[in-house]
């Protein structure tokens, strides 16, 4: 990478995290257009692969609920998906026999591969009753979320504009009590404060005076959470990755 | 990715892209119109209201005596520097 300060490598994006957690983070990227900050919230929800369960074989289910039911619950179980591991399409199978009085949970299944698990363990399926069994074997498919919900990695992708808030003045007494409710991160004198902090009102924080609030362009906050299939840096990973190789792809279509 | 052109005069290009969506094609378009010399472009993604023509469809205009299948191949060439950019600027900012 290019050592000189002004390069257009190093100047053009600027990223700065917020809140930052394996599966939830909140981070503003500054430089970045309106349609290329869609195109990576869409890549994260549609186009990054996941595993989930896609067929299911049913050994006995003797419990209050149809195979289908079943199924259903099963393939929304998320599983953790290492990028870079599987292809699409690629399968592992993964197995459940609980016996009643019990409730089966998604960390009753047993994989056949370490790199694939439920990841959370008390997902239930179903209470099961005396002599009550379900007994599945199940084949879990790494797949995208444009083809079902169960494929997306990103469970709550987002962003909004960086709010500006500038003080211009005192404002009325009648003015005053008026709240101002405002959700997401405001920059006040180039320092980033999450609205949490004043409880989503402006006026818990300028008490009586008049405000400018307006977007940063090319400011985006993005909120990312993720089913825990990968970490919010994977999946932001990925999801740039998708793009890249669509172009790359594209030029290459081109080029011939 | 499967092109098929469907119009093609000196200035003037129609290229269906198959298999892409509002995803690719809107960072594309954009891409397109940050171009030297591009002086216009859009895409359609349902060019017949589903009646047969699923595919988006990119159409591009461009300056006198410039390629626009040239101007393609640029604006996908700045895809990847973005996205090597935002990736590299992604993480720092994690690393950190």
């Amino acid at each position: 990478m290019s050592t000189e300060p002004n390069s257009v490598a190093d100047a053009e994006y600027d990223v700065t995290f917020i809140e930052r957690g394996p599966e939830r983070a909140r981070f503003l990227i500054r430089g970045i257009t309106p349609a290329f900050a869609n195109g990576i919230r869409r890549a994260m929800v549609a186009d990054v692969p996941t595993m989930a369960i896609d067929t299911v074989r049913v050994v006995e289910n003797s419990s209050v609920m149809f195979d289908e039911q079943i199924g259903l619950r099963l393939g929304l179980v998320p599983l953790s998906t290492p990028p870079g591991e599987f292809e699409v399409g690629e399968s592992v199978t993964l197995s459940l026999d609980v016996s009643g009085p019990d409730t089966a949970y998604s960390g009753d299944l047993v994989s056949a591969e370490d790199l694939v698990q439920p990841t959370v363990d008390g997902v239930p399926i179903i209470d099961l009753k005396e002599d009550q069994r379900l007994e599945v074997e199940a084949e879990a498919v790494l797949g995208r979320g444009e083809s079902h919900a169960k494929h997306q990695g990103g469970i709550a992708v987002g962003y909004r504009h960086l709010q500006r808030v500038e003080e211009v003045g005192d404002l009325d007494a009648y003015d005053a009590e008026e709240s101002h409710v405002l959700r997401g991160v405001i920059e006040e004198d180039g320092e980033l404060i999450a609205t949490e902090e004043f409880d989503h009102d402006l006026r818990e924080r300028y008490p009586g005076k008049e405000l400018a609030v307006e977007d940063v362009p090319d400011a985006f906050v993005f909120h990312v959470e993720t089913d825990g299939s990968m970490t919010v840096e994977e999946l932001v990973s990925e999801a740039i990755g998708s793009l890249e190789a669509r172009a790359a792809e594209l030029r290459e279509a081109v080029q011939l | 990715m499967e092109l098929r052109v469907t119009e093609r005069q000196d200035n003037e290009l129609s290229i269906e892209i198959a298999g892409e969506n509002h995803t690719f094609m809107n960072v594309l378009k954009e891409s397109l119109l940050e171009t030297e010399d591009v002086t216009a472009a859009t895409y359609d993604m349902n060019p017949e209201q589903s009646g047969g023509q699923t595919e988006p469809i990119l159409t591009i205009k461009t300056e006198e005596g410039v390629d626009t299948l040239d101007a393609l191949e640029d604006a996908a060439g700045a895809i990847t520097e973005k996205t090597t950019n935002l990736r590299n600027a992604f993480e720092t900012a994690a690393a950190a």
